[in-house]
């Protein structure tokens, strides 16, 4: 009896593991691309998939227990908790260079931390207090100070933020939260719990090149995660890291010969056993160049290699025997690799005023509409009636049409400026406003205060563009499949703000001197009202005690 | 896990206990030029880390970020000796506080656990009244204080009245706690809660002074004190009998260059029986009960045991205090082990359902994993 009871048990066990196993799917891709200035962007993209299910709605309890065998669980478990249907969260280092490394194959390249996320309402508990624990779980799981992005940074740029997935069709309305902290450092703790929400951690398939030794060196690298909800399919993760590294620097005859072990230091050994598909892609540069080994499948811009196929450790190595040493281009003669350039200034060396500039040009002979987007910290307020665009030294104030804006309240909501751009074909359109730089209480300074602020990045995103472009113009080189059709965020360059600071031991040296000026003043006048001054006779024998007793008793 | 040498008998009923220690370590200082405050507090972490304590009990906190500083020539790595052997930040690290965060308030906030809902586990020091907890401590600081990044200060009675506060929560059972600062012993001079153990590097009015430069990285990568302190715990594993007792007597004014104090009259165990395990270690502490007779008579008196030796847990047990339980001819004594040994029923069916019962599994697998291939 006791025998079918344990047979049935096992069944039902692995009928239930099976089904879980093709429930969830996993896939990984590594791309490689040779960029033009002789750097290599790489980018390592690590998919799950939970097939069928919803986000939580937030009305509903949490009654159902879950369960994952390759879905990360630490972050599933924060998803459900607060029930948040999209979350992006990416975490960079440095300057995405548009002109030189095109558009990149994650679009999230802010630098610092941007954490933005689409929530239902109608739960019992608000939106903002889901953010707030959003934000503070998601600080404990990837060791990031994401806690500090509070309501002083928090805003809803919708137009900007468009969900990357589908909305569940609920009763009540999503929302959006965002925000960023452009001064997060990014380090090997932040790729640790990064690492441990992968199914094969970093011992075996691409995730082996993770090495943070080598990831850190790189000229920029971020890790980011993505979560959204496909309807239809179920909430996919997708966990990536980008980076951009210096053959270059690293060869000592000045050649971009690159191969993975002298990138990364390390090869792929064994694939992950739980992936479904795991590959390894590389761009094929324009120029005459080698590559080894065979890829499993090549066409005209990507060699292709299946991880695990040939049952041996994968070194893809790409030389260009004929180059003796790199020749970098020269900045004028480059063609733009992106739609439009941007670039964001502050220009003034007054404490209190100064002018923001923005310089936008459109490199296609179209004309272009693009959204522009500035969450900005209330350091910082704008004249927003100073607003000026020019076009060739020409005022052209009907290019700019505002959208929304909501002004910063001093110590607790920053600005959020919402604006649609008309760039003119081939032509460079410049915009200028002036600001006022607040001046701060004393213990809203950081410990570093002399370095400045960070400010956040703005954000442009060409959404229309002319008639032309269907027949002539090719885009430039594309980002995957599943982000060709839609708009490319760009990320302007973050800013530094000086403040006017104070000397910081001078409120001590106040608190000290009038201290001490309230202690002689109220000494003298209390002295002054509580003696009884009155004359003393002094009788005639008292003169005659010696002039040592007088001084003892005195 | 130290078990008692009657384990392997008494498992049957072993009340297994775990000791949690809980760690914080703790850099104060920013800028590039203290990155030997940062290889300090690493070098703890690493240590506690090295002897067992899971991330999930180590609260890290470093007021800078050296390893990714722009300036470190060695991208992801902290060394903590001149030679550049040993790389502190290595491939797995988890900073539970870091950059602005590192404030006074926080720190405070640890140690008390008067903290938000929605922080998350990973930022708290989840104690108990069993918990050790090791505190350490290491930046620029001066006569009853300690510099934050530069900006404030903790002072001594903060810290006296955190720890008094932990106290009257039930967040410790003992606190081991070190300070590597100039003019250290004045931090823990003002303490008057139970059963703390305290150390310093230097005396009121005496520098701490940094161990050694590294010519290529460019500043001094460690303080001396933290120096010899890590290079004593290099010789120490988890089953380690070393006493702190040892661990003071290490102490040389030549090496150090400064006179490291002590305090001992809060902590209420003689030095020489209290392990530096005791605080640096994951080593879970198994107390081996006699096995539980199984006539109904005795059963009272020995759950009167089992409760007399947990209330004992307050002290160290590191003796195996049941050793003089009977070793051999247990069995036969044990009505309880007896009945599990001694049903001796028909031996020849018990093997038959064991075999058939395999084969069966075996069978089932097997099936199962044809038809997977198939598909």
């Amino acid at each position: 009896m006791h025998l079918v009871y344990l047979v049935l048990i096992l069944c039902f066990n692995l009928s239930r593991i099976l089904a879980l196993e093709s429930r969830e799917q996993f896939d990984e891709e590594l791309t490689l691309r040779p960029l033009r200035d002789g750097k290599l962007g790489a980018r390592f993209l690590f998919t799950t998939l939970l097939k069928g299910a919803t986000p939580r709605r937030p009305e509903a309890l949490l009654t159902m227990t879950i369960h994952y065998t390759l879905f990360p669980l630490a972050l599933g478990q924060v998803l459900r908790e607060y029930a948040v249907t999209e979350l992006h969260l990416t975490l960079n280092a440095g300057n995405w260079n548009y002109g030189q490394w095109g558009y990149p194959d994650e679009p999230g390249v802010g630098t610092g931390a941007e954490l933005w996320a689409w929530m239902g309402d109608g739960a019992p508990i608000t939106i903002d207090e889901r953010w707030q624990g959003l934000r503070n779980a998601l600080a404990g799981l990837f060791c990031a100070s994401l806690g500090s992005l509070d309501e002083q940074r928090t805003t809803s740029p919708s137009l900007t933020f468009q969900p990357e997935g589908s909305l569940p069709d609920w009763t009540t309305a999503h929302q959006l939260r965002h925000a960023t902290l452009p001064s997060e450092h990014v380090c090997t703790e932040n790729l640790t719990p990064f690492l441990k929400l992968l199914p094969c951690k970093s011992l075996s398939g691409i995730a082996r090149l993770l090495n943070p030794h080598k990831l850190f060196d790189a000229d920029w690298h971020g890790l980011g995660v993505h979560v959204r909800y496909r309807e239809g399919a179920g909430v996919e993760v997708r966990l990536a890291f980008q980076a951009v590294f210096d053959p270059v620097r690293y060869s000592h005859d000045k050649r971009r010969d690159w191969s993975l072990h002298s990138v990364f230091d390390r090869s792929i050994d064994k694939a992950c056993p739980v992936a479904r598909s795991s590959k390894v892609r590389v761009g094929l540069p324009k120029d005459r160049y080698m590559i080894s080994p065979d890829p499993s499948v090549i066409d005209d811009r990507f060699a292709t290699y299946l991880v695990g196929a040939a049952g041996e450790a994968l070194d893809v190595a790409m030389q260009w025997p004929e180059e003796p040493a790199f020749q970098y281009l020269l900045a004028s003669g480059a063609e733009p690799l992106t739609d439009i350039s941007v670039r964001r200034t502050l220009k003034g060396s007054s404490q209190s005023q100064a002018q923001m500039a923005l310089v936008i040009t459109n490199n296609l002979p179209v004309q272009v509409q693009a959204s522009y987007l500035e969450t900005m910290p209330w350091l910082l307020q704008f004249y927003l009636h100073t607003l000026r665009a020019y076009v060739d030294g020409v005022s052209r104030d009907d290019l700019v049409s505002i959208i929304s804006y909501s002004p910063p309240v001093p110590h607790s909501r920053p600005t959020l400026l919402q604006a649609i751009l008309t760039l003119p074909p081939n032509n460079t359109l410049q915009l200028t406003m002036d600001v006022t730089k607040t001046f701060l209480r004393y213990t809203e300074h950081p410990p570093d205060a002399q370095r400045g602020w960070d400010l956040p990045p703005a954000v442009i995103i060409p959404f229309s563009f002319g008639e032309l472009l269907s027949q002539n113009h090719s885009m430039p080189a594309a980002a995957g499949p599943a982000l060709e059709t839609r708009p490319r965020r760009i990320y302007t360059p973050v800013m530094l703000v000086d403040l006017a600071t104070p000397d910081f031991s001078m409120p001590y040296n106040v608190i000290i001197m009038s201290c001490t000026l309230i202690a002689l003043i109220f000494g003298s006048v209390f002295n002054l009202l509580t003696r009884k001054f009155v004359v003393v006779l002094v009788d005639e024998p008292a003169s005659k005690v010696s002039p040592i007793e007088s001084a003892t008793c005195g | 896990m130290r078990l008692s040498p009657n384990s392997l008998t008494g498992m049957v009923a072993a009340g297994l206990r775990t000791r949690i220690t809980g760690l914080c370590s703790f850099a104060a200082s920013r800028y590039w030029f203290n990155y030997r405050h940062m290889a300090n507090a690493l070098g703890m972490y690493r240590t506690v880390k090295r002897l067992g304590i899971p991330d999930s009990n180590i609260i890290l906190m470093l007021a800078d970020d050296a390893a990714c500083n722009a300036r470190n020539k060695f991208p992801g790595c902290v060394y903590a000796n001149p030679g550049r052997h040993l790389d502190l930040y290595g491939d797995n690290i988890e900073v539970d506080y870091r950059g602005y965060e590192v404030t006074v308030e926080n720190f405070l906030r640890v140690l008390t656990g008067r903290m938000d809902l929605s922080v998350p586990r990973s930022k708290r020091l989840l104690t108990d009244d069993r918990s050790n907890v090791f505190v350490y401590m290491t930046g620029h600081g001066g006569n009853e204080f300690l510099k934050f990044q530069d900006n404030e200060e903790i002072s001594a009675f903060d810290i006296a009245d955190a720890f008094a506060q932990m106290w009257q929560k039930k967040r410790y059972n003992e606190i081991f706690f070190m300070i590597d600062t100039c003019q250290a012993n004045t931090m823990y001079s003002k303490f008057y809660s139970p059963n703390i153990l305290a150390t310093g590097s230097s005396e009121i009015h005496e520098n701490s002074y940094s161990y050694e430069n590294d010519n290529d990285i460019g500043v001094a990568v460690i303080d001396s004190y933290t120096h010899y302190i890590l290079e004593f715990m290099e010789n120490i594993n988890k089953t380690s009998q070393t006493s702190m007792q040892d661990l003071f007597d290490s102490y040389n004014f030549d090496k150090i260059h400064s006179h490291p104090g002590v305090r001992t009259d809060l902590f209420h165990r003689p030095l020489h029986s209290a392990l530096v395990t005791d605080f640096f270690g994951g080593v879970a502490q198994a107390e081996v009960l006699p096995p539980i007779p199984f006539s109904p008579r005795n059963t009272s008196e020995s759950e009167h045991i089992v409760e007399s030796g947990s209330m004992l847990d307050v002290g160290n047990h590191t003796d195996g205090g049941l050793s003089d339980l009977p070793l051999d001819g247990g069995l036969s004594q044990t009505p309880f082990l007896a009945a599990l040994a001694g049903a001796k029923g028909d031996v020849l069916t018990r093997k038959l359902r064991a075999w058939g019962s395999s084969a069966l599994v075996i069978a089932l697998v097997g099936y199962v994993s044809v038809k997977r291939s198939s598909y």
